[in-house]
């Protein structure tokens, strides 16, 4: 019965793992920053969510983990950048700094 | 669930059939695409019409209350915001004359975070001279940013309403939509309630609706279809083809006279429907 009830929670947890997909965008706030929105598909929370802002070189220029409402606010960077969500493996997504309007 | 004996529902069902609601009216509230993958400003136009028909269509007040309700986060109650002050008047053509009617552009910087806005009109009551009665439909037009759900399955204590169960901006062709119908938040048990296809597109650099409908009715019973919603209130229609769906419930709301002559309080949802890609 354990063992049954065990399978049982893995089969969830693997599912409730797989079965939203990320979604992400920033935009420009006009005043020099620029804000970050996550989520997924299920309507699961994004906050934690580790969001980066790197320039061309893919070097870190800021990072911050999105907060209760999946939201996280930058300076805006100078030159090309983009921003990336990582939710983990499978759950990256990446928004050109020349899209964010 | 619905403590009321069931001959008590058959009588409010029978009564409410009897009150002869105002047929076919149809309060138009159109966006062009509901499903938005990033958000952008969005234009409204408000017209109260004969939906199926393309017209003609009546002079529309001011509405009363203009707004969308969205859910900040998961666990956060809705917000409203309103929308009036980006209301304009406009005249749309109605036969050979041009009657009032509303829009309004919406900028991104109100819908530019994901997930759901319901957009709400309440209208004043519409004098029907030709019925002496007054009608009053309270409309909601749902749109998603990014595709994170928000609060589109939440009702918002609308003297009348549809309670959305599929989101209104998600269904494909040969989809089914269900939703139930609600009089001040109550499951309103075997009442009426009508279909109809927005069957002329918007002109609206004209101001008005194209002349050629997309569908040619063989029998009025195809063009206001009519179905009723179950003992717990609910319904369910197979959409059968690609652009807006309306859904009216007729004379389901509380308030029931206005200004000394009987009022219909409607509940409005529109619903748009994509063809799946080739």
């Amino acid at each position: 019965m354990i063992i049954q009830l065990l399978g049982l929670f893995l089969l969830v947890g693997w599912g409730a793992a797989h079965a939203h997909t990320p979604l992400f965008d920033c935009f420009d706030n006009g005043n020099e920053t620029l804000t970050c929105e996550g989520g997924f598909s299920d309507g699961a929370s994004a906050e934690g969510v580790g969001v980066r802002l790197l320039d061309q070189q893919g070097k870190v220029l800021e990072q911050a983990k999105l907060d209760a409402r999946g939201s996280a606010t930058f300076k805006r960077p100078g030159g090309e950048f983009s921003v990336v969500f990582d939710a983990g493996a499978e759950h990256q997504i990446t928004v050109l700094g020349d899209d964010i309007s | 669930m619905f403590p009321r004996p069931l001959a008590a529902l058959l009588v409010t069902a029978v009564a409410s059939l009897l009150t002869a609601p105002a047929t076919a009216h149809f309060l138009v509230v159109h966006t062009p695409k509901t499903a938005l993958l990033r958000g952008e400003d969005l234009p409204f136009h408000l017209i109260f019409t004969h939906a199926f028909a393309g017209g003609p269509s009546m002079a529309m007040d001011r509405p009363e209350r203009f707004y969308f309700s969205r859910r900040p986060a998961a666990g956060e109650p809705s917000e409203e915001v309103d929308l009036l002050p980006y209301l304009q008047a406009i005249d749309w053509q109605s036969e050979d004359s041009r009657v009032p009617a509303w829009r309004a552009t919406i900028p991104r910087n109100q819908v530019r975070s994901l997930g759901d806005y319901q957009f709400v009109v309440e209208p004043a009551p519409y004098l029907e001279a030709g019925e002496d009665i007054y009608i009053q439909q309270f409309a909601k037009v749902m749109v998603n940013v990014g595709g994170v759900p928000g609060n589109w399955s939440e009702t918002l204590g609308l003297p009348a309403e549809i309670h959305a169960l599929n989101k209104p901006y998600a269904n494909w062709t040969g989809g089914v939509f269900r939703g139930v119908v609600l009089s001040d938040g109550v499951p309103v048990p075997f009442t009426q309630i009508e279909v109809e296809y927005l069957n002329h597109a918007l002109d609206v650099d004209n101001r008005r609706f194209e002349e050629q409908g997309q569908i040619t009715a063989p029998h009025p019973s195809l063009e206001a279809m009519v179905i009723l919603s179950n003992a717990q209130g609910e319904f369910s229609f197979a959409l059968p083809k690609a652009g807006w769906w309306g859904f009216a419930a007729l004379n389901v709301g509380p308030t029931k006279q206005h200004a000394g002559k009987p009022l219909s309080q409607d509940a409005i949802l529109w619903v748009q429907v994509t063809d799946l890609p080739p």
